[in-house]
């Protein structure tokens, strides 16, 4: 009796430490490569984290308003990302687990060889929580990888996402924004993110529709 | 023996112990996302075909499947088709977005024509949406209708009627069907009058469903 009061009581103080343990924040930042100044997404924990979902954004100019659906201004996506909140061996990146972009712009001035620019993600590698994010009440992640432009098969482009769930549901809240680091043949640079008097959680573009949804996992 | 109770015991409270921490019933209960999306479907005695179509994978991530062109016989052509479907499987923070997209549709040799068709739903638990939707330069029958209300019916004399923006609760979600042709012939008396009609198939061009239960 004594010996499992004693097992029980060493299992516990393991299960406890271990569980403190896990949930303590990494806070080692990756410095992101940015090239504009802003309000938000500058400062970063590592640590596990889940972001969901997908929606509609009406860039530009990128407002909680949808433009008017003849003028083909809007983006669709879906995207998911997942880290356990490891560093690389440099102890500069947060890994990202696994994850998925499927991105399409439908703005006219955007199609590439006769069709919306549609980016897909090959690989997402880092995925980080941005703690100066305050309107993003949920949760705010700053993740990305590489990207193939499915029109023409440009590979390896790489690309940073700004993800923000304010809450639900994400429609005229939560927000979204995208930039690929290299030129796209065909358009050159490629972002869709937007300013501090159109979003709250700039760089984010606000949700037209959709939902992006925050997975602590702790 | 007292052993016995006291592993009795523990497994007692193994088993009642977690229902009675916050959230964690609601969690059992509600948790399960689905979300399906597709571009064009077409059900008639001789044809049935969706494409593109993507439906949540059951580990909860991403689906996405797309056509250039879509030509389903003689019913519908349509341009760029998306189909989106993501979410996740996670108690009460379960959450499941789909969506649709086409560039230019025509439905039944120009009796419908669209430039821009949208479906999209978005589940939480407790909310549902169909936010985000929209129709562009759609033409019924020749008459223009622009940004058409939820549900709204046109009737489209010798084939059938049309509902658009099409937006269907379901349990813990919602359907959203931006086109949908209902195609009815009618039912004649031996006098030849119409006594009713008889729903021959029907036609949906964007669809996007969601749902946490």
């Amino acid at each position: 009796m004594s010996n499992l009061r004693s097992l029980a009581g060493v299992t516990a103080t393991v299960a406890v430490a271990l569980a403190g343990w896990s949930c303590e924040p990494q806070h080692t930042p990756l410095a992101p490569s940015i090239g504009t100044p802003r309000f938000n997404f500058f400062v970063f924990q590592c640590q596990p984290l889940k972001m969901t979902g997908g929606g509609r954004i009406d860039f530009p100019p990128g407002g909680p308003d949808k433009n008017p659906p003849a003028s083909h201004e809007y983006e669709t996506f879906g995207a998911h990302v997942m880290s356990s909140g490891q560093l690389d061996a440099n102890g500069t990146t947060c890994l990202a687990d696994k994850g998925e972009l499927e991105w399409v712009d439908h703005r006219p001035e955007m199609e590439l060889n006769g069709h919306p620019l549609n980016l897909h993600a090959t690989a997402v590698t880092f995925a980080e929580l941005a703690v100066d994010a305050p309107h993003c009440t949920d949760g705010a992640v700053h993740w990305g990888g590489t990207l193939r432009v499915q029109n023409t098969g440009q590979e390896n482009l790489d690309f940073e996402v700004f993800d923000c769930d304010a809450g639900e549901p994400g429609v005229g809240q939560d927000g979204f924004a995208i930039r690929v680091i290299e030129p796209i043949d065909g358009i050159g640079h490629y972002e869709v993110t937007c300013e501090p008097d159109v979003s709250p959680a700039e760089p984010t573009c606000t949700l037209t529709g959709g939902n992006r949804q925050f997975h602590p996992t702790h | 023996m007292k052993i016995d109770r006291m592993r009795w015991a523990i497994r007692f409270a193994a088993l009642v112990l977690p229902m009675t921490w916050p959230g964690a019933l609601s969690a059992q209960l509600q948790g399960t996302a689905r979300a399906v999306a597709f571009g064009v479907v077409v059900r008639t005695a001789t044809v049935n075909q969706t494409t593109p179509s993507a439906v949540l994978p059951s580990d909860g991530s991403l689906a996405q499947d797309q056509a250039s062109d879509v030509l389903v016989a003689s019913f519908v052509t349509a341009h760029d088709a998306f189909a989106t479907a993501t979410g996740a499987d996670d108690g009460t923070q379960s959450d499941a977005v789909s969506s649709a997209t086409l560039g230019t549709v025509n439905i039944l040799n120009g009796l419908i024509t669209a430039d821009g068709v949208v479906a999209m739903a978005s589940s939480t638990v407790g909310n549902s949406n169909a936010e985000g939707s929209s129709l562009a330069n759609l033409v019924v029958n020749g008459v223009q209708m622009d940004d058409p209300a939820p549900n709204t019916r046109v009737d489209l004399p010798g084939t059938g009627y049309a509902v658009l923006n099409e937006q269907i609760p379901t349990t813990g979600g919602i359907t959203v069907n931006m086109i949908h042709v209902v195609l009815q012939q009618p039912i004649l008396d031996l006098f030849g009058g119409v006594t009713g009609y008889q729903t021959m198939g029907e036609i949906i061009v964007g669809s996007a469903t969601t749902g946490v239960n």
